[in-house]
């Protein structure tokens, strides 16, 4: 009884392990608590967030990347475009250019043959004119012949008078 | 070598430097990481920058023995203060040693088969725990007959020998490591002065790559844990 009690007790075996496995159980538990349970949660959000700011990276460099195309066929739409007005404007320009100067043309053909059509009346007019103008000067002469008494002498005076009066009726004619 | 004190509490036996050795550096693991994770924030500083070192170090250990990474999970925790626990462990031993009256009361807990196989022991039923867990009882049980039936008892074997060199692995090398340099600072005292300093060089030669062997077996000794766990948890 002594001796195996003995013997127990200068084993140290079963205490140790003991002692060593609820002192690691401890230190583990503790350090859960302490280190490991912040550490981890913290890498794991760290690991989100980095992962959730690539994904939105990503995103808004697609995005970016589309409306950089858009750009791109709006600037080319946007230069043809200016072509095609520049190339309008020059077509319109020579048209209202022709069509100005084919109105002035005929405007220019109307105004000459209005003139020559007035110059024409007016001619017909002063004739016209004329001609009642020296019946109505034969008649006043004839009226003033038969109304005088006539000199011989006056006689002539009136013929030639009456003839050069003619003359330059006709000249003028 | 010195012997060790004992000291019996209850009917259990005590032995106090393995004991008094064991809670010193589960102190020292403790007060590090209770210091370096005081500030923990999204951007970290330099105390956390180091713990989230040695956290994603040893989160490498036991990924790369993992197949499915999902199934690692659960033994990062063990194998970051396993790893912890045990390169202090080595290291305790060399940076002091305390004998008072011949009796050793601290040195490396490590260089005792005991504290080892405890260590061991954790892993061995983590791994038979998990095997239950995952595949049943019965699942458990056929595991041992895998590939073929007959190599049962060979699968048997297996588990201790796993067990003892896992354990003896580890005292063996810190043991080795401080018999070597007792031996050294014995010689040192032969002939006085000229020993002293002659020595000198080789005991600083050794301590430096005691601290290489500790740390290398601490890594080694996480390593074949994942590897235990992992082989009995994995379906073949």
């Amino acid at each position: 009884m002594q001796t195996t009690l003995w013997l127990a007790a200068e084993s140290s075996s079963l205490g140790d392990t003991l002692f060593v496995l609820i002192s690691f159980i401890i230190l583990t538990l503790l350090v859960k608590h302490f280190a490991w349970g912040p550490i981890t949660q913290m890498m794991d959000k760290r690991v989100k967030k980095i992962t959730d700011d690539l994904d939105y990276a990503d995103n808004e460099r697609q995005e970016a990347e589309s409306l950089k195309q858009q750009r791109m066929t709006a600037l080319q739409d946007s230069k043809a475009e200016a072509v095609k007005i520049v190339a309008d404007a020059k077509q319109s320009g020579k048209d209202q250019r022709q069509s100005i100067v084919d109105q002035a043309h005929s405007e220019a053909q109307e105004i000459n043959q209005q003139a020559l059509a007035d110059a024409r009346q007016a001619k017909e007019d002063a004739m016209k004119s004329v001609q009642s103008d020296v019946a109505q000067i034969s008649v006043d002469i004839a009226s003033r012949i038969i109304g005088r008494e006539l000199s011989v002498t006056d006689q002539k005076d009136l013929v030639d008078s009456y003839i050069k009066e003619l003359k330059t009726s006709n000249e003028t004619k | 070598m010195n012997s060790h004190p004992l000291v019996s509490i209850g009917g259990l036996t005590f032995n106090v430097s393995n004991c008094l050795s064991t809670l010193i550096a589960a102190i020292i693991v403790f007060l590090i990481f209770f210091v370096l994770s005081r500030k923990i924030e999204m951007r970290p500083g330099k105390a956390q920058n180091c713990l989230e070192w040695i956290v994603d170090f040893t989160n490498g250990i036991v990924k790369s023995q993992f197949p499915n990474k999902s199934e690692a999970r659960p033994f990062m925790l063990y194998a970051f203060v396993l790893f912890a626990f045990i390169f202090i462990a080595n290291q305790l031993g060399l940076i002091f040693e305390i004998a008072v009256g011949g009796k050793t009361y601290v040195k490396s807990p490590t260089s005792d088969p005991i504290v080892t196989m405890a260590l061991g022991t954790v892993t061995l039923v983590l791994s038979h725990f998990f095997c239950v867990q995952k595949f049943g009882f019965m699942g458990y049980l056929k595991s041992f007959a895998k590939p073929v039936s007959f190599l049962g008892p060979i699968n048997l074997l297996e588990e201790f020998t796993n067990f003892l060199t896992l354990s003896l692995r580890l005292y063996g090398n810190i043991y080795a490591g401080e018999v070597l340099l007792d031996l050294l600072v014995k010689l040192s005292h032969t002939l006085g002065l000229i020993t002293f300093v002659g020595v000198m060089p080789f005991s600083m030669i050794w301590q430096g790559f005691s601290v290489f062997i500790g740390a290398i077996q601490a890594y080694v000794f996480v390593t074949l844990s994942s590897v235990y766990i992992s082989h009995k948890i994995v379906a073949d």
